[in-house]
């Protein structure tokens, strides 16, 4: 009877590291198995709540940061005078290095017809300083806005930008959903 | 091999290494990738329009429509003593009824931001027609809305955040325009006849300002007073003739400016004040040196101006300016007929109180204004200071009450905020604080509600960038 006492209890542990060894296996399994086929998240900045910090630039595990602008040209004045373009003070509305606000010479500028103008983010060169968001956000249209580029971010598991943005700005999001770009220029209250 | 060998080719192979790292590195060039950024990468063109030959006043339709004729005026940009505050005596509403604000009568007007005048039962405002691409000066009854009668010009304008943005001049005989590309018209006020024009960008080889005039002209008794820029910084000419008067040298090429010019008397001289592209200056308006440069304040040297200059009795003068400019506070002195600038504060536009369009209004020996995006934490809120100290606030909205670009002025002794979305709310001027009375949706989804309201008799002249609207504000 004792023997048989001993023998229960022992296949009862067995049992129980087993069934529980299945159910994180299991578990694991699923959890791969639905970031392979569902939706996973990574992380992206909501341009609405952007505070333009400079955090982007010099925060990111990457150099240059994974954090650049895009252009929701359907947002854009086209003006001559882009806030985002030049810097306040310039000296004239022309591509003299000395006039623009990008550190980098990221942005493009080409004319189209009196009196409008293109600008073009050159991804390459663009550090996410978010000095040209901050000049079209102050004198435009807010057409310049800030975005993780995924094919170029790591996807930490905590962002070092996340981490360190005052107002909260990147968040988790489905990675079906990826961008959070402002061309609609619709903002869910 | 002997040791000494050893030292000696292994010396001479480390020279030799060194000579070649040495050239290397001299003649490598580590900017060799580097683009140069230089003018001209964009392909500017050449500009437009410049050889178009504009022939002012040369249409005209008369709709025969009559009109109720009032008593009252909002003769110019600014009303009548040039400070945005009507003095007339009729009761104007604080509250809304529940069924929202009275609204006489809506017009569609060109894309623009362009605001109205009023005189005595008629509104004139200057409109671009997009369909006939022409600047169209027009007449409507107060009362009814009615159009009496357009005149204009044929000028191609492109979109470019509005086209029209000035407000005319009316007088009992007179009206005068400035067009977007600063083509002047002087009517007959009655009849819409034209008298004379002047083509200010042939002319006067004047830049036409970014998003296109902005200057509100100015009839000074039987003067118009026009600020050029180019060939030369500001003309006065005869509202009879059209004939000019007088002209301000423009030795330093200041541009013109959205900056409208404003009349100031100080220490005995009467002057026209203006905030050029280049600089502010004080200009003498009457007597045999008219259009001599009293005085000039290079410092306050802003690429893009919309509001005008603020000129307090004490000789105090404030200028604001959007775009990062901030602001200016400067004293002017009057010794011996000479006088001289001292600059009080020039401060950041997150330092006090600054403005990007609108001019900030003064009101019971203060400042009141919205104070722009890039404003700090005060952005976009109503803020009032003391002219003694800009940069001290005595009050602000508040984070919760933010404004846009709208304009902003007092009748009845409450103010009238004119905000961005089709918006008017009705305010209690106050030294203590900012108290709101009432707010209503008059356009609905409202877009650009930049341009200056009129107040005549009751009647409220209100525009969002397609609309203009006549509200009945009388209690």
């Amino acid at each position: 009877m004792a023997s048989d006492k001993v023998k229960s209890r022992r296949e009862f542990i067995r049992s129980g590291m087993r069934l529980s060894l299945a159910l994180s296996l299991g578990g694991v399994a699923g959890l791969a198995a639905s970031e392979m086929t569902g939706d996973g998240h990574v992380w992206q900045i909501d341009p609405f709540l952007c505070t333009q910090c400079g955090r982007c630039a010099t925060d990111c595990v990457l150099s240059p940061s994974a954090v650049k602008c895009v252009h929701a040209y359907d947002l854009c004045g086209y003006c001559d005078l882009c806030g985002g373009y030049f810097k306040a003070g310039y000296n004239e509305l022309s591509t003299a290095g000395e006039n623009q606000l990008c550190p980098t010479a990221a942005i493009e500028r080409k004319f189209i017809e009196e009196p409008y103008f293109e600008y073009h983010i050159i991804e390459d060169l663009c550090i996410g300083c978010a000095k040209c968001v901050k000049g079209c956000s102050s004198f435009g249209n807010g057409s310049f806005h800030l975005q993780i580029m995924h094919h170029l971010c790591v996807n930490c598991n905590e962002c070092a930008i996340a981490r360190v943005c005052p107002s909260r700005a990147i968040s988790r999001v489905k990675a079906s959903q990826a961008y959070n770009v402002k061309g609609s220029f619709t903002k869910e209250s | 091999m002997q040791p000494e060998r050893v030292i000696k080719y292994s010396t001479w192979a480390l020279i030799a290494v060194g000579i070649f790292s040495l050239a290397w590195w001299l003649g490598r060039d580590p900017t060799r990738s580097f683009a140069e950024s230089v003018p001209g990468l964009d392909n500017r063109g050449a500009g437009f329009g410049a050889d178009e030959n504009v022939i002012i006043g040369e249409l005209f339709e008369d709709f025969g429509a009559t009109f109720t004729e009032l008593s009252e005026t909002w003769p110019r940009f600014r009303g009548e003593n040039f400070d945005n505050i009507s003095r007339s005596g009729i009761a104007l509403k604080d509250k809304f009824p529940a069924t929202g604000p009275e609204i006489l009568w809506s017009v569609d007007l060109g894309e623009g931001h362009s605001g109205a005048a009023i005189w005595k039962g008629l509104v004139y405002i200057l409109d671009y027609d997009e369909e006939g691409r022409a600047d169209q000066l027009r007449c409507f009854s107060l009362v009814s809305g009615k159009e009496l009668w357009r005149r204009g010009y044929n000028v191609a304008i492109k979109r470019n955040h509005g086209m029209s943005r000035t407000v005319p001049a009316i007088t009992e005989d007179y009206i005068l325009t400035i067009g977007p590309r600063c083509h002047v018209m002087c009517l007959d006020r009655k009849t819409g006849d034209f008298l004379w024009g002047i083509d200010v960008e042939k002319d006067y080889e004047s830049e036409v300002p970014l998003w296109y005039t902005g200057q509100c002209p100015l009839i000074d008794d039987s003067v118009a007073v026009i600020a050029t820029g180019g060939k030369a910084l500001m003309i006065g000419v005869s509202m009879a003739t059209g004939k000019k008067l007088w002209e301000t040298p423009n030795p330093n090429g200041w541009k013109m400016s959205h900056s409208s010019v404003f009349p100031y008397t100080f220490g005995g001289r009467k002057m026209y004040v203006y905030s050029a592209v280049g600089g502010m200056a004080g200009i003498a308006a009457d007597g045999p040196d008219a259009g001599k440069l009293l005085w000039e304040v290079p410092q306050w040297n802003k690429s893009v101006i919309a509001p005008s200059p603020v000129c307090m009795p004490d000789g105090k003068i404030f200028i604001t300016a959007g775009y990062g400019a901030g602001a200016m506070m400067f004293q002017l002195r009057e010794a011996g007929g000479n006088f001289n600038v001292e600059i009080l504060h020039e401060y950041a536009p997150r330092e006090g109180l600054s403005s990007e369009q609108q001019t900030p209004l003064l009101w019971n020996g203060h400042l009141i204004g919205i104070m722009p995006k890039d404003g700090g934490t005060l952005r976009n809120q109503m803020v009032c200071v003391h002219p003694s100290d800009p940069k001290k606030v005595v009050w602000s909205s508040g984070p919760e009450k933010r404004f846009g670009l709208g304009p902003y002025m007092i009748a009845d002794n409450k103010m009238y905020l004119w905000n961005d979305d089709g918006k008017l709310f009705v305010l209690q001027p106050s030294l203590s604080g900012y108290i709101e009375l009432d707010m209503a949706q008059v356009i609905p989804d409202g877009h650009d509600a930049w341009a200056p309201i009129a107040v005549a008799d009751g009647y409220m002249i209100l525009r969002d960038s397609h609309t203009m609207v006549c509200v009945d504000m009388r209690k």
